[in-house]
């Protein structure tokens, strides 16, 4: 019994951290309708800017969230300007394309700055957990599941509740007429672009002290994180939450009592199942046609 | 039509004397009378996954290269080197090792690095009858071919490289003995055969398997595993890690604030730095792996390699560039042996005889696998250290239980 409430206790934590990492995905595509691709290899570049940080600097990796999220917000923007602006027309498949080639230039360009070794940061709290009766709670997680808390209800209170955010999902519902009342639609998909790619700072900063960071690691975190998004309902993000949570502990579960080869698998067989049973996700809505450009 | 054909049969007629003219010039050359370099070909992962050990590989045959210049070469000709790069991709490499043999037309070739890309570059060696010595390809399916002139320059194949740690369990007495073991290891053609062969080699010796788990390159969370460990409570943790995951199975093992008496892994512990600043100095301490290589190691050139090594590229050599390093040596002592560039002669040698290199002495049987053992190697005090075999061992000392982890 003991083992199994761990097994919880971990695959909660775990899952936690996937909706801190999952942020920034799901905000994009819900209000912008871009699958962004290159979402994991800018989660893996903020993991080594946080690592370069804590290498020269000592910074401590959570608080360097700090300076990582408005160096990624700055790195979002420009992406958003200098790329996506482009094609914001097309269809969603010439975004996947368009992201794809972001991620592949990124990889080559970190194992150019950063080489092909893996990297880790490793505070004092790294490899330590709090300890309550039998279990254990591995500090890096709780910290990961408090960051994704914030960064997550951050997102929420500025979406509901500033004028950027009614913004934003004015502009996510009907561009033409946000436009007709003020709105600035190419400021608005910039803006929401650079948040979407800013929660990789906080994401970033949980990954470098979790995983060892290898530039090509992004390829397994862009399909978990497609598959917590997809089980969510993509866009939504208490929908993020609760895929993340759920496979999170199915996961943990998976590789308990099944065995740890089919834990991974666990995430595709999730997307195969929402898109053939329940293709909007658990909690996202059906996108009305007639409005998303 | 029967004009035809006999047109054909006189390019072709003609085709394979021009074609002979050549080989027979080539053959000619390498008989030592004239002082042309020996040319040596070898194609390389430069690029691509496995660019990092591709690369070491070539330090490994360039420092070769300029230590057997500076000593007059071989059969009294210089030495010279064409490496080509492959890109880790299989196709590349045949098309390599073909334009090597067929365009190049050296002398004489060297492996590649990694099971994957030997298997077909091999097979290209075997097909034009040229000694085929490679620094790292140690998959079962290498050798289950049949090849005569392959080589696989390493002390043994992947299912056992642990052989040495297996003997080393069973010589200790039975009250330090582990009674109860877990195996997890990556679903990897290096990794899961060293841990299949250890674990039925230790169940016959009375050790009993408490937990068994395979799991996929792609894991990255070890927590779940590492909380079944500590439910299972094993004597003996033995991981077939590769890197990544041999570094995240020890964090979650003191995360889950569970310390085997031991612990071995099959090839993270061997990349020290990285090793050491992935699971914290501390926490190395104790830890068991096996390896082909050791800068410490007294074998013959073994210290003339590491310094020139050193001053070239200022770094300890690589386990992957002193691999490579001892495959050329063999073929440097197979061609010294023969007195010519005569491939068949050459293989039968190797075949026949042991060659001394700076990993040790190696042997062969017919399918090219080699006969030794690995260096069972040990953290001790932030250094690896060699535990066996005892005649180069760096120490007579075994941290054993293995200490609790450190809290940094």
């Amino acid at each position: 019994m003991t083992h199994a409430t761990e097994t919880l206790i971990l695959g909660l934590l775990t899952g936690g951290v996937y909706a801190l990492l999952a942020s920034g995905l799901t905000l994009i595509f819900g209000v912008m309708n871009i699958i962004n691709v290159a979402h994991g290899a800018l989660l893996v570049l903020a993991g080594l800017l946080t690592f370069e940080l804590w290498r020269r600097l000592g910074l401590d990796p959570i608080a360097s969230a700090v300076v990582t999220t408005p160096v990624m917000f700055a790195v979002g923007w420009a992406i958003y300007r200098l790329f996506v602006a482009r094609i914001r027309t097309a269809p969603v498949s010439m975004t996947v394309l368009l992201t794809f080639a972001l991620a592949i230039t990124l990889e080559g360009a970190m194992g150019l700055t950063w080489k092909n070794v893996f990297r880790s940061v490793t505070p004092g709290y790294v490899n330590q957990s709090f300890h309550l009766g039998p279990f254990f709670f591995p500090k890096a997680q709780v910290f990961g599941c408090l960051a994704a808390v914030a960064v997550l209800s951050g997102l929420w209170l500025l979406l509901t509740r500033t004028w950027a955010g009614r913004a934003i999902r004015a502009a996510s519902q009907n561009p033409q007429g946000s436009a007709l009342v003020g709105v600035d639609i190419r400021g608005v998909a910039a803006l929401t672009f650079a948040i979407g790619v800013a929660t990789t700072g906080a994401g970033g900063s949980i990954l470098s002290v979790l995983y060892p960071l290898f530039p090509a690691s992004h390829y397994l975190w862009i399909s978990r994180l497609l598959g917590i998004v997809v089980l969510g309902g993509m866009g939504s993000l208490p929908g993020a939450v609760v895929g993340a949570l759920i496979l999170g502990v199915a996961e943990a579960f998976t590789a308990t009592y099944v065995s740890t080869r089919w834990a991974t698998v666990v995430f595709y067989l999730v997307i195969l199942v929402v898109l053939l049973v329940r293709p909007q996700g658990l909690m996202g809505s059906r996108l009305r046609g007639d409005v998303v450009t | 039509m029967a004009r035809d054909r006999w047109k054909l049969g006189w390019a072709v007629a003609v085709l394979v004397l021009i074609g002979s003219a050549c080989s027979g010039g080539g053959g000619g050359q390498s008989s030592g009378e004239s002082k042309e370099p020996i040319t040596i070909g070898a194609s390389l992962p430069l690029t691509g996954e496995f660019s990092q050990p591709g690369g070491a590989a070539k330090r490994g045959y360039d420092v070769w290269a300029e230590m057997v210049n500076e000593k007059g070469g071989i059969l009294g000709r210089q030495v010279k080197l064409t490496i080509l790069d492959d890109a880790s991709e299989q196709n590349t490499v045949v098309a390599d090792y073909n334009r090597l043999i067929t365009r190049d037309k050296v002398d004489l070739l060297l492996g590649t690095f990694s099971s994957l890309l030997n298997l077909p570059a091999s097979a290209v060696a075997e097909r034009n009858r040229m000694v085929y010595v490679e620094p790292a390809g140690g998959a079962p399916a290498m050798f289950e071919r049949g090849f005569h002139y392959l080589f696989f320059a390493q002390q043994a194949t992947a299912p056992h490289q642990a052989d040495v740690f297996v003997d080393w369990v069973k010589s200790l007495p039975a009250g330090q003995r582990p009674k109860t073991a877990a195996y997890p290891t990556q679903d990897d053609p290096f990794a899961k055969p060293v841990i299949d062969t250890m674990r039925k080699a230790l169940e016959a010796a009375g050790v009993k398997t408490v937990y068994a788990t395979v799991y996929p390159p792609e894991t990255t969370n070890f927590d779940t595993i590492a909380n079944t460990i500590k439910a299972r409570n094993p004597d003996l943790v033995a991981q077939g890690a590769v890197f990544e995951d041999g570094v995240g199975l020890v964090r979650s093992l003191i995360k889950a604030g569970f310390s085997p008496q031991t612990l071995f892994q099959t090839s993270a512990p061997s990349n020290s730095d990285q090793y050491a600043k992935g699971v914290g100095e501390a926490n190395t301490e104790g830890v068991f792996y096996t390896v082909s290589w050791s800068p410490e190691a007294t074998y013959p050139l073994n210290q003339d390699f590491v310094r020139r090594y050193q001053q070239k590229y200022n770094q300890v050599p690589e386990e992957d560039a002193a691999d490579a390093f001892a495959a050329a040596q063999v073929l440097q002592a197979g061609v010294k042996a023969v007195g010519e560039i005569d491939q068949d002669k050459i293989a039968d040698w190797l075949h026949a005889n042991k060659v001394d290199t700076i990993l040790g002495p190696l042997s062969w049987d017919e399918t090219g696998a080699p006969q030794s053992d690995f260096l069972l190697a040990q953290w001790q005090g932030g250094k690896s250290e060699i535990v066996l075999p005892k005649d180069v061992a760096t120490t007579d000392n075994v941290v054993l239980p293995k200490p609790d982890w450190k809290q940094s």
